[in-house]
């Protein structure tokens, strides 16, 4: 038995590490992929299907892996990327895309720069939105604000099932009442069937096939956006401050790059220019696409320039609004 | 409904499904055997090979694997004393325990009788209740949710063995598992608690190495101690032979193993109370069977229906968790969210058109579990025998690799050598609770139901206010608490010819 | 005095500190954030100072199984038991000092080997070929299959 097992793994690794002939910087070696969390989570399914596809737009054809390091809301594997893995070109990474708000407010643990990071750009967007059960009479964004202690179940301070009603409620003048504690956001869209709550926030891909269903309805987006929900109300214009707007705006920030990949500071030119390159053009791969659109993930490709961009922006905010910032923007889940 | 039930079996055993299953077994065979390999993991890596499967052999497959992985992850629990999977862990107390008393053989022999049992019962429990399921999970808010916690928390009453210093060690046990449950990020206020400034613990401790910890390192060390084999210097050839008298047992125990079949189904259906609740309440269900208090502490020394409890809820749990998946796309444990990515990929939207529309691909999946299990079950008990001889090697070569088993199955949890500490820490703990005679079993109660109850206690006071209380369901869950409490007491009262230990 | 050193007395004093701690530690949390803390680790304080109390004023035998548990081994010589179980403690302290030192994946081999010669003083064909054997597993399962992450070995920095 235990001869067997040995068989099928070395069949499987001859044929995972088959090698190919070709002369570059990238022959023979093999690329990781360090992704933040537990195998089978969004992340982990976007880095594999990169993985996957990435090493047809690499010279020299090299193997592509993943490795999976879960922990703190992948600020343990974005400090590797920082400061262990070696800048040889042969390290990538993805991790949560508010690990920029974690820059921003200073969480304690955070260590790295994303600003330092050689970009390679975002895989993804996602837009967040505010959806209510189909049951009931609220169909608007002013509908919705006539409601009294509108209950919207969330799995804590952090996630975007709670920051974005979180601030509607302060800024925007709602009357929410919110109710942190559920252990996923699957597990919110289960209250809202038992009629437990009326509302949940988070990302439009995971919340898009209950709206399909008939569950909910989508009734207010963040500035981000997708097909579908164009029309959609933007929380930015509803809010009735200044402070609350920006303060919006920056929590829009990490939906534009919804799936964040990077490599260590330091990687040298020629490595990141080829590994933008494939990045770029593997996300507008053929095979890529169809399976993507199979396994009902989004795919919106975010040049490394504008990601930068976007990070920058956010972490160039004066001191005295990161204070507010700090205070109704959390960092978790 | 009924057609549904039987093309649903027909589906299974075409042949490139039924190839794709056995392909699965195979592998579930290995992964539950080995500590350092998840299901959960392994189901996430096996997700790009299903592409170019039709949805009825990728699930043939997928499945296949997933429900073989508890089965098998019992062996390693009761050989070795490690839990070969996090869901598999209450099976080491009295398996292990067995193995140590030259009837590594019985044990495994009913460990697999019962999560034979237990698979079927799932499975026909589940293919019965499926008009009633959807009303069945939706009366079930965060208040019921809440007090089901509460119930199970109660069984420390039963686990605490007898007299009154047991109790008090048996709740001062459980109560520290609930205190660790609190470790990490707060749901209510983002807060960290108890996380020493480490980013290790922000997602709180993980189950896998305080279970490997709390178990196997106690185990390694009376090991080494005895200086002997597992089995100890008892006679060899008695050890093969048991497997057919813990098939008996089985049967002997069956009204138990229905029951506990029973409770790990009901546990499966209800989303989020997680894959290592189910074995422990069953395992507290076992022990409550005792019929005198000295039967009682015979628990966790090597007595079967220690075995049986555990292996049939782990089992028959997992027909159950596939409602919450597929009907409302609510994973009711990780395996299951991987398992519902596998859902998008084959274009299939769970809702509840599954237990509609599609109801013959659901009994297919449940049909799956009932064949791989069937299958896995028939194959072993050839090679049951065999195995059982592995507690005849003589420890000193047998404690490197346990321990190579233990700290590789502790890291893959988390990748991080914080894993290791955890495993080291709660291994030490582990071992001086014993010696000091609090058990275990509480302890991990305690953690597994922790964060449970916290979040639905706050959901409920939240959303409902006090009334919460006073919900129906709520009510008859009080009173279950009250009977499990105070079961013990009312059982043997008046059986006590030993007065109890306290000063 | 005695007593007061036995291991009993060790176990719900470090209870009684957890419990204590966590107490400390939740009173500037906020009110949702203590509560379960403190409503957990306030029984553990005082039922913990209980058990304490107990393990120094009542008579009862050390290894006394009455708990819903295993019990260890009693037909060892206490000594022997002593010895060998301090023994087993520092193996294991040592195999994860050599896993920080040289990594994962070598360490595995070397802590097999080195176990199997000096504890368990087996013949050099056994050793070795089991020695292989857990590298083999190591290397081909977990290092190369499932690609897990193994940080180097600390003793690789120095020459860098």
């Amino acid at each position: 038995m235990k001869t067997s097992l040995i068989t099928f793994i070395s069949l499987v690794l001859f044929f995972a590490n088959a090698p190919s002939y070709g002369a570059s910087l990238y022959e023979g070696k093999t690329i990781t992929i360090i992704v933040g969390y537990k195998p089978g989570g969004g992340y982990d399914r976007y880095a594999r299907l990169i993985a996957k596809h990435l090493r047809k737009y690499i010279p020299g054809n090299p193997g592509v892996i993943v490795q999976n390091m879960p922990g703190a809301s992948s600020v343990i594997a974005a400090n590797h990327l920082f400061s262990v893995a070696k800048p040889d070109g042969l390290m990538i990474g993805t991790f949560n895309n508010a690990t920029v708000v974690a820059q921003l407010i200073k969480v304690e643990g955070v260590r790295f720069d994303l600003t330092k990071f050689a970009w390679l750009g975002s895989a993804a967007s996602d837009a967040v939105i505010l959806s209510v059960r189909s049951d009931l009479p609220y169909k608007t964004a002013d509908d919705l604000r006539k409601a009294k202690q509108f209950v919207i179940g969330t799995t804590g301070p952090g996630s975007s099932t709670h920051d974005f009603p979180a601030l509607l409620k302060e800024f925007a003048a709602f009357d929410f009442k919110l109710v942190p504690g559920y252990s996923s956001s699957a597990d919110v869209m289960l209250a809202v069937e038992r009629k437990e709550v009326d509302g949940r926030a988070g990302s439009y891909d995971s919340i898009k096939p209950f709206i399909d269903r008939g569950l909910v309805r989508p009734i207010i987006r963040n500035r981000t956006t997708a097909p579908g929900i164009e029309k959609l109300p933007v929380d930015e214009n509803l809010a009735t401050s200044q402070t609350g707007k920006l303060i919006m705006a920056v929590n829009a920030v990490p939906t534009q790059i919804y799936r964040p990949f990077v490599a260590p500071p330091g990687t040298a030119k020629d490595a990141i220019k080829i590994l933008r390159d494939a990045f770029a053009n593997a996300l507008k791969d053929k095979e890529l696409l169809a399976e993507a659109e199979k396994g009902k993930m989004t795919i919106d490709y975010v040049s490394p320039e504008d990601a930068l961009k976007v990070v920058a922006e956010v972490l160039g905010q004066p001191p005295d609004v990161v204070q507010v910032l700090a205070k109704y923007i959390k960092f978790g889940d | 409904m009924l057609d549904a039930f039987i093309d649903g079996l027909y589906v299974v055993f075409q042949w490139q499904t039924f190839l794709m299953m056995l392909l699965g077994i195979f592998l579930g065979f290995w992964v539950g055997l080995l500590p350092g390999l998840g299901g959960t993991t392994t189901l996430a890596l096996m997700l790009p090979f299903i592409y170019q499967m039709t949805p009825v052999e990728a699930f043939a497959f997928l499945l296949g694997m997933h429900s073989v992985v508890a089965t098998t992850g019992d062996i390693t629990s009761i050989l070795f004393g490690i839990p070969g999977e996090g869901t598999t862990a209450a099976t080491v107390l009295d398996g292990h325990a067995m193995a140590k008393k030259g009837e590594a053989g019985r044990a495994l022999g009913a460990a697999l009788m019962s999560s034979l049992i237990g698979a079927l019962i799932g499975a026909f429990a589940l293919a019965l209740a499926i008009p009633v399921v959807r009303p069945l999970v939706l009366s079930f808010g965060a208040p019921e949710l809440f007090m089901l916690a509460i119930v199970g928390i109660a069984f420390i009453s039963s686990l605490s063995g007898q007299g009154g210093r047991a109790l008090l060690r048996g709740i001062l046990a459980g109560l520290l598992g609930l205190l660790f449950a609190l470790v990490g990020q707060d749901p209510q206020a983002g807060v960290l608690r108890f996380t020493f400034g480490q980013l290790y613990l922000w997602n709180g401790l993980d189950l896998i190495p305080v279970l490997v910890g709390l178990f196997a390192i106690p185990e390694i060390i009376d090991l080494a101690v005895r200086g002997t084999s597992i089995a100890g210097e008892l006679p060899g050839e008695n050890l093969g032979r048991g497997v057919w008298v813990g098939v008996k047992d089985t049967f002997v125990h069956f009204w138990l193993t229905v029951r506990c079949s029973l409770v790990g189904t009901f546990i499966g259906i209800m989303p989020g109370l997680g894959g290592g609740v189910a074995q422990w309440i069953a395992y507290g269900h076992a022990v409550q069977s005792a019929r005198t208090s000295e039967e009682r502490t015979g628990f966790g020394k090597g007595d079967i229906r220690g075995v049986l409890g555990p292996g049939a809820a782990n089992n028959s749990k997992e027909g159950g968790s596939l409602i919450p998946t597929i009907a409302f796309g609510v994973p009711g444990s990780s395996s299951m969210a991987v398992l519902l990515g596998a859902f998008f990929l084959q274009g299939i939207m769970p809702g509840p058109d599954m237990l509609d529309k599609h109801l013959v691909l659901t009994f297919s999946m449940v049909w799956t579990m009932v064949v791989a299990n069937i299958i896995t079950v028939v194959i072993s008990l050839f090679f049951l025998n065999y195995l059982a001889k592995l507690t005849l090697i003589r420890g000193t070569v047998l404690i490197p690799f346990i321990l190579f088993l233990a700290f590789i199955g502790a890291y893959t949890s988390n990748n991080h050598l914080g894993d290791l500490l955890v495993l080291l820490a709660f291994g030490f703990l582990g071992y001086v609770m014993i010696r000091c005679g609090w058990p275990r079993s509480p302890l991990v109660l305690g953690f597994v139901l922790g964060r449970i109850a916290e979040n639905n206690f706050y959901i409920s006071t939240i959303r409902y206010g006090p009334s919460w209380a006073l919900r129906p369901l709520v009510l008859v869950l009080i009173a279950l608490t009250v009977i499990v409490l105070f079961f013990p007491f009312i059982r043997f009262k008046g059986r006590e010819l030993t007065g109890g230990e306290v000063s | 005095m005695r007593r007061l050193l036995n291991l009993r007395f060790a176990l719900s004093l470090a209870a009684a500190c957890v419990a204590g701690y966590a107490l400390y530690a939740s009173w500037s949390w906020p009110f949702r954030t203590a509560l379960f803390p403190r409503v957990i680790a306030l029984p553990i304080l005082f039922l913990a100072l209980i058990e304490l109390a107990l393990s120094v004023w009542s008579i009862e035998r050390e290894r006394e199984g009455h708990a819903v548990d295993f019990q260890l081994t009693d037909t060892v010589e206490p000594a022997l038991a002593r010895k060998r179980t301090i023994a087993i403690i520092i193996w294991m302290l040592g195999f994860l000092v050599l896993i920080l030192l040289v990594g994962f994946p070598l360490a595995v081999p070397i802590f097999v080997f080195v176990y199997l010669r000096i504890a368990g003083r087996e013949p050099w064909t056994l050793t070795i070929v089991l020695t292989a054997i857990s590298w083999l597993f190591m290397e081909g399962l977990f290092n190369r299959f499932l690609h897990l992450p193994f940080p180097e070995g600390l003793i690789f920095g120095l020459w860098r």
